[in-house]
């Protein structure tokens, strides 16, 4: 019995420790919110463990001795000090630190602002730039080392804005604007994740955020800003219009202004389809559109089974072609 | 007959007089009840020119804390003169009469009083580091 049981608390431990690797993982110093956050749990840790192993060493000696009443005096005094004073001034201490830290972390400026706004179940995503608002969906990139200021709205539900690995979480509030300063310290491609449960595809609701060089990302967001080059007779574009997918989704360029789904306007820019789940691939792309709540359960799009053939491959081939 | 003397005090909660035990913990509830509706309310207003700009919230918050803090220092006189408390941790308070309940009521009452204060404290901290909403 209590060998199974240590085996099941080491399966269970070292499967929890599986967590703590790859592009989630929040000790991965990519970030300096996370690394801040990181540091304020190391010590926490740290120090916990020190003054546990004085208070059981002083339990563990306090049972061997004999006792002393004549030493009642000095108990008394010693509880005082080590059992309120000290933790008094202690976790005071701690809770100034880590409220500064999270001042510093909520900050409202940054050297780019980014609004995010959460949907049911994929994100909405506005860069502000000089020369106006660009806005895509699912993916956010960012420029290395430079701090990016999120400003964070929900339109809904409430949800949770997590890159565990750069930094937060922070709560996307309906009627409310929320903020989260990131800066990534480390090039890659970092998970993201709704960290506050919304519904149905709650688990599904995720993204890329991908972490550039400078001058890469530049390039990027000017290429995100333009419009979609769509030939007026390309005949994917004729399917898309007459499926009525313009109705939600819009394709900037084009006079498909939908507003209740993603911008599909670069859409085949991002690695992956459906908010951070499928690599983008026309095999996923086909199944998006006809099996889609297969796909991810509970969504408000309508599948489409009644597409196939040559119709439903020349749509996919006109997705696959906005860059 | 010593066994009768033990009871022979009457018991404090029949005279009615130990308010004074939960008066300390209820300030420090009403101030944590307070610090949210007052830091709602200056939020929802601060917009619209009610109340906000005039005041910073900080001063708010002081206010708040400095007279919760005053009330309970009120409270600890009280329990130090009408009841008798002391503030020691080195003696036991064990009297069994009523005058040495009285004096234990005021020594609990005493030590609620710093705790409540101390909570109080940690309820003002975060207000003062986020100066805003
Ligand atoms: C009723 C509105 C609606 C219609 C009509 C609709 N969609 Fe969608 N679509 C959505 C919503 C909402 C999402 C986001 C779902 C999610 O991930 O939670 C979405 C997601 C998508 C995505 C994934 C976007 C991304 O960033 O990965 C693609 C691709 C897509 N739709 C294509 C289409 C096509 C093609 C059609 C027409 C055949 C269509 N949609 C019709 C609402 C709609
Ligand atoms: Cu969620």
């Amino acid at each position: 019995m209590r060998r199974g049981t240590s085996i099941l608390f080491g399966v269970l431990f070292l499967t929890a420790l599986g967590g703590c690797d790859g592009r989630h993982n929040w000790m991965a110093g990519a970030g300096e919110e996370a690394a801040a956050i990181g540091d304020l749990f190391l010590i926490l840790m740290v120090g916990a463990a020190v003054i546990w192993s004085l208070v059981v060493g002083a339990a563990v000696y306090a049972h061997r001795r004999r006792a002393h009443p004549g030493l009642e005096r000095e108990a008394r005094l010693f509880v005082i000090w080590g059992g309120v004073v000290f933790p008094v001034l202690l976790i005071g201490a701690l809770l100034v630190w880590g409220l500064f830290l999270l001042k510093g972390i909520t900050a409202d400026e940054g050297d780019l602002t980014v609004r995010v706004d959460g949907e049911r179940w994929w994100w909405r995503v506005t860069y502000e730039t000089p020369t106006g608002d660009v806005v895509t969906a699912n993916e956010i990139r960012l420029p290395q080392g430079r701090t990016a200021l999120f400003r964070l709205t929900a339109d809904d539900v409430i949800h949770a804005f997590w890159v565990p690995a750069l930094g937060g979480k922070m709560d996307m509030v309906p009627g409310r604007e929320t903020t989260l300063a990131l800066t990534p310290k480390k090039l890659g491609n970092w998970g993201g994740l709704c960290a506050e449960f919304c519904g149905g595809a709650h688990a599904l609701m995720r993204f890329d955020a991908v972490v550039m060089a400078p001058d890469a990302f530049e390039t990027w967001l000017a290429r995100e800003a333009e419009t979609a080059q769509v030939a007026a007779d390309d005949p994917g574009f004729q399917v898309f219009l007459d499926e009525g997918c313009g109705a939600c989704h819009t394709i900037r360029g084009t006079q498909a202004a939908g507003p209740v789904g993603p911008d599909l306007t670069h859409l085949a820019g991002r690695e992956k389809l459906g908010a951070g789940l499928y690599e983008m691939t026309p095999e996923h792309m086909a199944r998006w559109i006809t099996d889609t709540h297969a796909m991810k359960p509970d969504i408000d799009m309508p599948p489409y089974p009644h597409l196939s053939g040559p119709r439903l491959d020349t749509l996919v081939d006109f997705l696959m072609r906005l860059e | 007959m010593p066994k009768v003397t033990r009871y022979d005090a009457p018991r404090v909660i029949d005279s009615g007089s130990i308010w004074i035990l939960v008066a300390a913990p209820t300030i420090w509830a009403v101030h944590f009840l307070l610090s949210y509706w007052v830091a709602a309310v200056y939020c929802a207003k601060s917009g619209s020119g009610w109340l906000g700009g005039l005041t910073d919230p900080r001063w708010i918050i002081v206010g708040l804390g400095g007279l919760s803090i005053a009330a309970i220092v009120w409270l600890g006189m009280i329990a130090v003169r009408r009841y008798g408390g002391v503030f020691v941790v080195l003696e036991e308070i064990t009297d069994s009469s009523e005058q040495g309940r009285e004096r234990f009521i005021g020594h609990v009452a005493l030590l609620l009083c710093a705790l409540s204060a101390v909570a109080i404290v940690f309820t003002v901290i975060p207000g003062l580091v986020f100066d805003r909403c």
